[in-house]
């Protein structure tokens, strides 16, 4: 074949032509991602108002310049309280997203590989969480998890490992069993490596593609989990500016001001449309090629 | 344009789309077909054979383009045709026979349907129902039964030759003027491969039409193509009539794919020197494409651009110095000698195995009663078609699959059935290579991680002395130390089985099991690695299992040949005896299979098909033996026959009477320059 020849790009045109290659979805969703980043990690610092911070207005006065998501029953101002809060949405549901990654593809992999009963009896225990809708789930782990540990974010944080771990799970086994059937791991299988072993340097490697497409997409959903444990309070305690609670707080005075239930609404819708986008752009990226860069 | 004149191709150019630009596949190939002729393109992989055939049938995609030159039908440009008039004419006046005919012929629709199909699209008959009559004529004409429970089959039913015979019906059943066949026998046996091309020799001299053949196979080419084009990197070098082409090669590519056949007559003497190198596709000068692999090349080649020049009527060259060069003296052939054994016992033995798949109700006999022993540092090799079961011998050896019964011994101690039964040191010893060296490297580990994990696993070597026995094992497979740092994916399919070889060579094992190793690989790179493997049986005396369907790389590198049919041993001995009269009758059918250059095939009607009785009275290769004595052969297992040097066979036939009916190797005297095409032509 003949290569046309192209001159190798400068360093600074190659990342302009790399950006410009990604698709659209993932670039906005990117960019909103970004927005929601800076606003958790600066937002303490410029926030008017301090996230319990009471007689900041006339309460219930509704959307006005000093207070755009406006003022709780209770005088504090709503949007410095989105703002406060922005971290520790991304940070709970980003660590307990982890959390179920490591746990789902160590299961799903491993039983992949071996397959056997081992496959057959951890299938039908991952079957059985699957089956049961994921908030009950998460309210029986909450439950049987004891009153003395109510409120603890490592809680929320278990308890979407633990809603996410069997959904994970069950994707990594997929791919383990397309994976194992390559010579490769045959190969290792007649050196004798041990399972974990296998499952480490053989199985993991070519299935991140698969398992980080599924990281971005549950993450995605993950501020909606601990959002809809915030509301129903069995999330973090009050006065947390957990966006979920707040929204559970203010939804009795919904109809006299509604902007203090859409601010923090509009936030959390904001961040997962945006890990939506995002996730979608990944997908098609890693569609695409295998490696990223390094070719 | 003569009158004569089916089709021509001028200066065609095709690109493919290479991320943001496109980078040529064809480069200003020229060449036509006449009335009647078979055309034979030939080329490795990669040099745009393919494309330029598709372009035969005007193909169109996305990320294709051609970017100029003409492909004229009958004063039609097929590149510049509108899409419905192409129509009209692919698969009526140009039909296409496909590659791989089990992905080809839709496995949802009965086969006789599939046929009609082409034939209500195109006019021929009214509708699916009533074109069965006429579907009939062409399934006989292809060899294939007519009776209508045969066209109510689906395409799994039918074995690969008799779909590759469905597809080449349907490519016939308008009457084309043109046959554009892509590889149409490459994933077929060999024995298989024979009965396909007879038939296409006979149709040729029946019906006469065109016919443009693309192949990798030269030998093959030999047996039917008129005239053939050798084209590399995209370039058309040498086109000439095929026995000026194996006489007289005027490209010192056509060269050294001529010496890079493994040729199973043996003629070892007057051998060409095979190629060196690879084709590297994004190194390539402006000059000549080959100037990096040639023996000849001045400082010139480089630089400029070569232009076919022509050579005879019919014939040209793309090498501004074919009439300089002279053949260079072959390599000599270094033959290791056979290590003296080391000590009587064999290294490995095989003990009555037998290996049945599937569960108590519906078991299938794999293999039955196979015994053999390999001793120390010795070339082993196991032949026969697909399905005889082979590879099943080597896995269970290594322990993938537990054997129903019988026992595998190594150094003397009987081998657990399991490969997790066994200890590090007895897998350590059994090394398996696997035929697809994409699949038996992991795309995500480095070549160096790659090699070292035998050694992190089996030595417990620290990270430095690990890297130097990488580079060590490297070198032994003729790589470069740099190779360590790379992906699979930027290896050439060559290069990533020598790192497999590399692999398991790092485990300093006993014994290698080569499973079909070569087959995946283009002929100059089977060529080099064959020179490798015997380099390291001479070097490391390490002893090999050797499984392969090409008995030309068995003869140029086993010492012991086993042949094997419907999972029974029909024949074993040393590689000389096997490979001289008396033959097996299956051995004998094997060997008359293999293309040999210039020969002429066999006359045989293509029809002696059949599957092995398995687990039945008698002889396994009963009912498809040509030398079959009667019912004796159904209903009463064989016995064993002692031949000279340790031959042994298993036939009804007696030795002498073997040795009378053996009509191998062909006569070479008869076999000079034009036989072939005189046999072959229409008239």
């Amino acid at each position: 074949m003949v290569a046309i020849d192209r001159a190798p790009a400068k360093p600074r045109r190659r990342y302009r032509n790399l950006w410009r290659q990604t698709p659209q979805s993932f670039r906005i969703g990117l960019i909103i991602l970004l927005l929601h980043l800076i606003l958790a990690v600066t937002g303490p610092f410029w926030a008017p108002y301090g996230f319990s911070q009471m007689g900041t207005g006339i309460p219930l006065s509704g959307m006005t310049w000093k207070h755009p998501f406006g003022v709780d029953q209770l005088g504090r101002d709503v949007f410095s309280r989105v703002v406060h809060g922005a971290h520790i949405v991304i940070l709970l549901s980003l660590s307990g997203t982890a959390l179920g990654l490591v746990v789902g593809a160590i299961l799903g992999l491993l039983s992949g590989y071996i397959g056997g009963w081992f496959d057959n009896a951890l299938q039908r225990l991952l079957e059985a969480l699957i089956s049961i809708p994921f908030l009950v789930l998460a309210l029986i782990a909450i439950a049987s998890a004891g009153p003395q540990l109510s409120g603890n974010p490592i809680l929320v944080v278990a308890v979407v490992a633990l809603v996410y771990a069997p959904r994970i799970a069950r994707m990594a086994r997929a791919a383990a069993i397309d994976i194992a059937t390559r010579d490769y791991v045959t190969m290792a299988r007649l050196r004798g490596e041990s399972a974990w072993s296998v499952m480490r340097r053989e199985l993991l490697p070519n299935a991140t593609s698969v398992l980080l497409v599924e990281f971005a997409l549950r993450a995605g959903y993950a501020p909606v989990l601990i959002g809809s444990l915030g509301f129903l309070g069995f999330g973090l305690r009050p006065p947390t500016p957990e966006w979920g609670l707040m929204i559970s707080e203010n939804r009795a005075l919904i109809i006299i001001t509604p902007i203090t239930v859409l601010g923090p609404g509009l936030a959390l819708a904001s961040l997962v449309v945006g890990l939506n986008l995002f996730t979608e752009g990944l997908a098609r990226i890693l569609g695409r090629t295998v490696r990223l860069g390094n070719q | 344009m003569t009158p004569d004149t089916v089709l021509e191709v001028r200066s065609l150019s095709v690109a493919y789309r290479q991320g943001a630009g496109w980078s040529r596949a064809v480069d200003d190939v020229s060449f036509a077909l006449k009335k009647g002729e078979v055309f034979g393109l030939v080329g490795e992989s990669g040099c745009g054979k393919s494309t330029v055939s598709l372009q035969l049938l005007g193909y169109r995609h996305p990320s294709l383009r051609a970017e100029g030159g003409a492909v004229l039908f009958k004063d039609q440009n097929l590149l510049k045709l509108a899409r419905p008039e192409l129509d009209k004419l692919r698969g009526e006046k140009i039909a296409f026979v496909p590659q791989n005919p089990t992905t080809a012929l839709n496995p949802g629709i009965r086969i006789g349907r599939q046929v009609a199909e082409t034939m209500v699209a195109h006019g021929r008959a009214k509708d699916l129902g009533g074109a069965d009559a006429v579907v009939g004529k062409y399934l006989k004409l292809v060899g294939l039964p007519v009776d209508p429970a045969f066209l109510r089959r689906y395409p799994h039913q039918l074995s690969g030759g008799q779909q590759q015979r469905v597809c080449i019906a349907m490519a016939l059943c308008c009457d084309p003027d043109l046959l554009v066949l892509d590889e149409p026998t490459t994933g077929l046996d060999v024995t298989t491969q024979e009965q396909i091309v007879s038939l296409l020799i006979a149709l040729r001299a029946r019906i006469g039409l065109a016919m443009l053949y693309v192949t990798h196979d030269l030998a093959l080419l030999s047996q039917i193509a008129d005239r053939i084009g050798v084209m590399y990197a995209g370039k058309m070098v040498e086109v000439a009539e095929t026995e000026v082409i194996f006489n007289a090669p005027k490209h010192p590519y056509t060269r050294g794919l001529i010496g890079s056949i493994p040729r199973i007559d043996f003629d070892s003497a007057e051998r060409e020197r095979p190629l060196r190198g690879l084709l590297r596709r994004q190194e390539l000068p402006p000059g000549c494409p080959f100037s990096p692999r040639c023996d000849f090349a001045l400082e010139r080649c480089f630089t400029e651009p070569q232009k076919a020049e022509p050579t005879g009527p019919e014939s040209s060259v793309a090498c501004w110095r074919w009439r300089e060069i002279v053949p260079l003296p072959p390599e000599p052939i270094v033959i290791p000698p056979l290590p003296e054994a080391k000590g009587e016992l064999p290294l490995l033995t095989v003990d009555k195995l037998d290996i049945h798949y599937g569960s108590a109700g519906k078991v299938f006999r794999a293999v039955n009663d196979v015994s053999f022993a390999i001793r120390q540092g010795e070339v082993f090799a196991l032949v026969g078609e697909s399905g005889s079961g082979k590879s099943t011998i080597a896995r269970a050896i290594s322990g993938l699959v537990p054997p129903a019964a019988g026992t595998v011994t190594l150094e003397g101690k009987a081998l657990a059935p399991r490969v997790n039964r066994r200890s590090a040191a007895q897998r350590r010893l059994i090394q398996y290579i696997f035929q697809n060296p994409d699949a038996s490297l992991n795309p995500r580990a480095r070549v160096g991680e790659t090699i070292a994990r035998p050694l992190h696993y089996f030595f417990r070597l620290d990270r430095s002395k690990a890297a130097e026995r990488v580079a060590a094992a490297l070198a032994d497979v003729q790589l470069d130390g740099s190779y360590a740092a790379r992906f699979p994916d930027q290896l050439s399919g060559g290069e990533r089985q020598r790192v497999a070889i590399a692999r398991a060579l790092a485990a300093e094992p006993a014994l290698l099991l080569c499973d079909e190793i070569l087959s995946a690989l283009d002929v100059s790179v089977q060529a080099n690695i064959l020179k490798l493997l015997q380099a390291l049986k001479a070097e490391h005396a390490i002893a090999m299992l050797f499984i392969s369907h090409d008995l030309a790389v068995v003869r140029m590198l086993a010492d012991h040949v086993c042949v094997l049919y419907g999972g029974e041993v029909m024949e074993i001995g040393p590689v000389d005896r096997i490979f001289a009269a008396p033959f097996h009758p299956y051995t004998h059918t094997l060997l008359q299979a293999v293309p040999v250059p210039l020969q002429p095939p066999p006359a045989s009607d293509g029809l002696n098909a059949g599957e092995p009785q398995r687990g039945g009275q008698g002889c396994v290769f009963a009912g498809r033996c040509p030398w079959q004595i009667g019912d004796i052969c159904e209903t009463t297992r064989p016995p064993w026959r002692a031949g000279e040097g340790g031959l042994r066979l298993r036939c009804h036939h007696t030795i002498e009477a073997l040795n009378e009916l053996a009509d191998w190797p062909p006569l070479t005297e008869t076999s000079r320059a034009t036989r072939t095409r005189h046999e072959n032509r229409v008239d």
